[in-house]
Formats: structure tokens, sequence, C-alpha cells
């Protein structure tokens, strides 16, 4: 019985090593970056930046428009629902976590403003891919008007969405994308150089165009965090060239070694460690903990992706400063906002930029996404306003 | 009480009607009836021929892991591996045919071959080395979905030919193509269970596995059969996974052994082994895919919904154990 524990143990972590990868060699970029083709925004930081943002981003979107084409997908013929009173069903990846309870938080808000709208939030309570196909094919078989949707995965659940729109349901995405061409917008959060920017222009800021930094992710081949360090690699080198790199140390999403690889940066570069980004939300409250025990919060600054609940204690003692991520509730209110102008024939295809309410004037970005805008910076001033 | 006169070896037809009705099946089927007329009562979109076959495409995996599922517990062990098996299949189908250059009627193969050595290996553990069934099926739920991790670097395998998605989202003269698949073997493996030696053989190891093997049953053999059956039928499971949702991920069918758990419960196999069937089995399916369907329909959300169908679990066995040992007293 033991031996056979035994056997199986070993058996599984050979096969585990025999998966790994060969660690990825780094002499152009940056450990933990991909090798995609990246995209740095232009130079400049915080306030400054917010106020010309609009401006550069639609000259943004604009080269963009000429470059792409709208990909989204074509809603089949139905009745014309214009100015009418629509029902939405909104299928995020899961219910029951304070994150896309934020995002019906914010669709609620929108259909109450528009007074013509009505959403329900109805999704599996894990993130299961089948479950999520079935609830959208549910309520494509009751007859909504439109669906709004956060994808488990982008291709599995092509399928479905494309059958939606095939019975005349207009679809639109956020926070996590499908194929274009099975849904007709894609309200996306925030573009990777968009994040990679704030995260580099808040050490700079916080410690100087000089700083020595290091940084905690969760694999070197882990897509989101591998597009971001590149993105990050490739603003920090045309802007801010005497930022120093040090190292790169993988923490899978484990909070325990996300804090011992923190930790290893501390110790092993010492007085030169002037920050630490945390690139998944696992990362960066752990980094903040290593950082607050060892007592140097005034001398390493921690930035990075997080949710706010998790950095409340940091960001409120004064630890950490910047904590990057978008907003949640902004997010769902902007879905429901195209969702409508989609409906009314306001928006459709070839459209650089549409409405949203309180959110103003957002940005068509590659061929059929609106962007949400710059990413969001949790302070000390407006964290404890919430909660996920 | 005094006995009905009719020989028990050769009932009149009301007696055999009255059996059905009261055996395990046939209270079952009725409760599904009840649920349906319910259902449709509350939403006229639940009972339409489109909706009905659009859920028999959705149970098709379920429904196809159930049958060996049964075999099992009728023996008295469990594989709670099937999900993670079906999640190694998906991956290994995907990535011999994305990085190694299959082609794709191999990788099928291959992919399908490797699900039967995961449920072959397990039965192994099980007769060999005596490892009760639950603890190794636990280990090598871990075991597969992380093989499945490791080989997929998280990495999914997309953009797959027009043909490989027949199986999964077309129809054969229309009935959905993997719908054909699963009655076909509910009818097979069902005649297997009931009326073979084979059958018989695993009903005599689950209510007494000594004395089966002290008549003369090759039991290690029965056993390893089974089990690598579980893991082949979750492998073509699988496969018809893959090519309903167009994509591969690690984390396919985690959690499906509940389901499927559930099912050949609700469907009368105790889980003591020594009773269960096919039958039995494909109504639990029905049940509870029919329940989760309707209640979206009729607008009770996924959260109400799980209660529910938890609760309709409970009620269903309740029910049947006190007709059941009604039954018996009688």
């Amino acid at each position: 019985m033991k031996k056979t524990l035994a056997t199986t143990l070993i058996l599984a972590l050979l096969l585990a090593l025999a998966g790994m990868p060969l660690s990825a060699d780094g002499h152009e970029r940056w450990d933990g970056a991909d090798d995609l083709a990246v995209n740095p925004l232009a130079c400049g930081m915080g306030d400054e930046m917010m106020s010309d943002e609009d401006g550069d981003m639609e000259e943004g979107a604009d080269e963009d428009m000429e470059m792409m084409e709208y990909d989204g997908g074509m809603v089949a013929m139905h009745d014309d629902t214009a100015g009418m009173d629509i029902t939405l069903v909104d299928v995020p990846k899961l219910v029951g976590i304070g994150y896309f309870a934020a995002t019906t938080l914010g669709q609620q808000q929108a259909a109450e403003e528009l007074g013509n709208v009505s959403v329900t939030t109805d999704a599996p309570t894990e993130a299961n891919i089948d479950d999520q196909i079935q609830v959208i094919d549910s309520y494509i078989t009751q007859g909504v008007d439109g669906i709004l949707f956060a994808a488990n995965d982008p291709v599995a659940i092509a399928p479905v969405l494309r059958k939606a729109l095939e019975s005349g349901i207009h679809v639109v995405g956020y926070d996590a994308n499908s194929e274009p061409d099975a849904r007709e917008w894609f309200v996306n959060q925030a573009e990777f150089n968009g994040i990679a920017k704030a995260l580099i222009d808040s050490l700079v800021d916080q410690m100087g165009a000089d700083a020595s930094f290091g940084i905690v992710t969760s694999t070197f081949t882990t897509p989101n965090q591998a597009r971001w360090i590149a993105e990050m690699w490739a603003y920090a080198g045309a802007c801010y060239p005497d930022l120093e790199w040090l190292e790169t140390l993988e923490a899978q999403e484990d909070a325990g070694l996300s804090f011992q690889q923190a930790q290893t940066l501390i110790n092993k570069y010492g007085e030169d460690l002037d920050g630490i980004f945390g690139m998944t939300s696992v990362a960066t409250p752990a980094s903040a903990d290593a950082v607050n025990q060892a007592g140097l919060c005034e001398d390493v600054a921690v930035v990075g992706l997080a949710t706010p609940n998790a950095m409340k204690p940091y960001v409120n003692e004064g630890c950490v400063r910047d904590v990057i991520l978008w907003n949640p509730v902004d997010l769902g209110y902007a879905a429901v906002y195209v969702m409508r102008a989609v409906v009314d024939g306001e928006f459709k295809p070839g459209d650089t930029s549409v409405m949203a309410g309180r959110l103003g004037e957002l940005v068509v970005v590659n061929g059929s996404e609106v962007l949400l805008g710059p990413p969001f910076t949790f302070t000390a001033e407006n964290i404890n306003d919430f909660d996920f | 009480m005094r006995k009905t006169r009719t020989d028990p070896r050769n009932p009149t037809l009301g007696e055999k009607l009255r059996r059905l009705l009261i055996s395990q099946e046939g209270v079952l089927f009725l409760i599904m009836l009840v649920s349906v007329l319910f259902l449709s009562s509350r939403t006229d979109k639940f009972l339409t021929v489109d909706n009905l076959l659009q859920q028999g495409r959705f149970m098709t995996e379920i429904g196809l892991i159930a049958i060996p599922m049964t075999y099992i517990i009728i023996t008295g062990g469990i594989d709670l591996s099937v999900g993670s098996i079906l999640g190694l299949t998906a991956i290994v189908l995907g990535w011999t045919w994305q990085e190694l250059g299959f082609p794709l009627e191999l990788a099928i193969i291959t992919g399908i071959l490797s699900g039967t050595v995961a449920g072959f290996i397990n039965g192994l553990f099980i007769v060999r080395v005596g490892v009760p069934p639950l603890i190794m099926t636990l280990a090598t739920l871990a075991l597969y979905r992380g093989l499945a991790e490791g080989i997929s670097e998280a990495r999914s395998a997309r953009g797959y030919p027009e043909w490989f998605f027949q199986l999964g989202q077309g129809e054969f003269l229309g009935i959905p193509t993997q719908l054909w698949l699963l009655i076909v073997a509910v009818i097979i493996f069902g005649i297997i269970l009931a009326r073979t030696r084979l059958g018989r053989a695993l009903y005599a190891i689950g209510n007494n596995e000594t004395g089966a093997r002290f008549s003369g049953l090759t039991v290690n053999r029965h056993l390893l059969f089974i089990y690598a059956f579980s893991g082949f039928m979750s492998a073509v499971a699988g496969y018809i996974f893959v090519s309903r949702v167009s994509t591969t991920r690690s984390d396919m069918g985690t959690g499906i052994e509940l389901d499927v758990i559930a099912a050949v419960v609700l469907g009368g196999t105790s889980i003591f082994g020594g009773t269960g069937s096919i039958p039995g089995t494909i109504i639990g399916v029905v049940l509870i895919q029919l329940l989760k369907n309707g209640l979206t329909l009729s607008g009770v959300t996924s959260d109400a919904t799980i209660v529910v169908i938890g609760s309709v679990l409970i009620f269903a066995i309740l029910v049947n154990n006190f007709i059941q040992s009604r039954g018996d007293e009688s």
C-alpha cells in the first residue's frame, strides 16, 4: 500500500518534470516575457497622462481602424427592438465571487439609468466550460433579446454564441473574450500595454527612473503574465532605459511560494532592491506581506495586479501605494450600454467609438473591441469603496 | 396478509405490470414523468423536439461514462478518476495532433488508447496490489489531471478540421450524432449486464466477492476488465466532448465523476454493490439533465437549480426505499 502510493507519487513527479518547459532563454527580453510583438504606449505619467489619454487613445484607435476591419459577428434578422424594453441575460464565468458580483452591480446601475433594459445574471457556480454552454443554450431556447458573457474558454463558447447570433439574439462579451466572429462586440477592460504602462509608471513615480526591481510572476509560460511582462519590457526600454531589471521569479499562483520568492528577492538584492512587481493577484499581496514583515515598506515599493480586498490591509497601512487593476463595476456598466447601443442601431460595425453613460465616450480597438479606458489604480483614497 | 396465489415463476400480465411499476426503475420513471409534466406546464419552451434533442446532446458524455460506472458500483467499487481520464484523453488527442504532428485519426485512437490504459492501471492496482478502489481512483483523479496539465502546459489545441466536429456538433437522421452512440451503447451494455454470464458475475462479485471467488469466478479478470472499460468509455466521452466544444483544455471533465455517480445512484444502483441496472442509470441521467434544463427555462437560476436537483435526488431515493421496503414486506 505504502509502496503503491510512493510509486504513484514518483511516477507523477517524473511525468510532471518531463512536461515542464526548459528554462526560457531571456537574453533579449526579461524572463517571463513572451516572444509576441509588443506595442508600448507613449511615454508619460500619471495624471498628466490621464488628461490627454482620450486624445491619444483616439489617435491610436484611428490607426487601428485602418489596420483592422470590424471582425465581430453579425446577428441574424430579428424583430426591431430599437428603443423598446429589452431583456438581457448576463452569463459570467461563474457566480458567487466578488469580482462578478461587482460586474453585475455595474450592469444593474446601467439598467436602472437606461430604464428600458432588464438584466438577469445567471451562471454556473463553478467556472466550468460545459455548464456555461448549457446555461447559454437554455437562454437561447427561452428567448432573450441579448446575451452578455464572460467566456470560460474563447473557443469552446463560440458555437453556442454563434447559435445565439443565428437566432437573432445580440451578443456582447466582457472580461474574457470569445472568438471575434462569435459575438458582436467585446468590452475590453484593459489592454496589455495599458496595464504594463500603469505598472512601470507607478514604480518610477515612487522610486525614480533609475530604480532596480524584481518580478514575481506565475510561470514563464502563463499567457497573460508573459504578455504583460513583454509589454513592460518594451515600455520601460522606450521610456525609462535606466530602470534596472534584476530577476523574475516563478511562483505559480501559490501564496506560500509567492511569499518565499519575494523574500528571496529581498534577501538576495538587499539595498539594491527598490521595487517588486506582483504579476498575479496572489503574488502581489504575498510580496506586500514579505516586504511588510521585513520592515522595508519605505524602501521597497510593491506594485502589482491584485483585487482590492486582498490589498486593503497593506494599502490602508501605507505599505503599498498603488494597486493596478480595472474597475469591474464600470466594466459591467459599459457592457450594458454597449448592448443597448447595438440594439438601438446606434453602434454599428465601422464605428470608432460608443457613448457609455457616465463613462463618456469609449473607443473601439482591435476591430471589434470597446476599450474601457486606462487601468484603474486602487489607492488609500478609493480602495475601501470596493468589495471584491 | 395473505400472499397472492399466482405462481411467481409464471405471473399474469397484471402482476408483471404491478412489479414493473413498483420496481426501482418504475418508481423513478414515474418521478421523471411527473417532473416533465410539471416543467412543461411552467414553460412551453421545454417540451419541444429541438430542446429535448439538444439536451440529449449535452447528456451523452455523462450517459456514456455512467454505463461502466454502473458496472463498477454493482461490484461494490467506485471510479472517481473518470473526469480526469476524460481530460487526459482530450489533452493527449490535442497534443499528439498539434505538437507531435500525428494525423488526426491516429491522434483520436492514441487518445482513446491512453484513456483505456489509464483505466487499466486503476484496475491493475486495485486487483494486484489490493488498493481499495476509492483510494486508488482518488489518487489517479489527481494524478491523471496533473498529467493532463503537465502535458498541455496550460495551452489548448484548437483549429480542428470540419469533419472532426461531425460527432459532437453534427446530426444523423435528425438526431445528434453522439446520441446514436449513447443509444447503441445503452442497448448493448444493458443487455450484457442483464442477460449474460458477465453481467451475472458482476452482481455475484458485488453481493459477495469471497463467495464469488470460491465459486470459481475469475473475479480479478472481471474487475480488471470493468475498470479498463471505464477508462475506455471516459476516453470516448472525452473525444466527443472535444468534438462538441471544438477545443481541448486540461480542466475538461472536472467534477463530472460526481454527476455520473449521482445519476447512477439515483437510478437505483446500491453504493454497497449487488443491485442496479442500466435502464435505471439512464433514467437517472435523463432526469437530472431534464431538471437542469427545465428549471433554467422556467426562470430558476443555476444556483437554485442545483439545490432543487439535490432535493429531488434525496426525495427519489427516499420514495424508492419506502416502496421497496413495503414491497419486501407484502
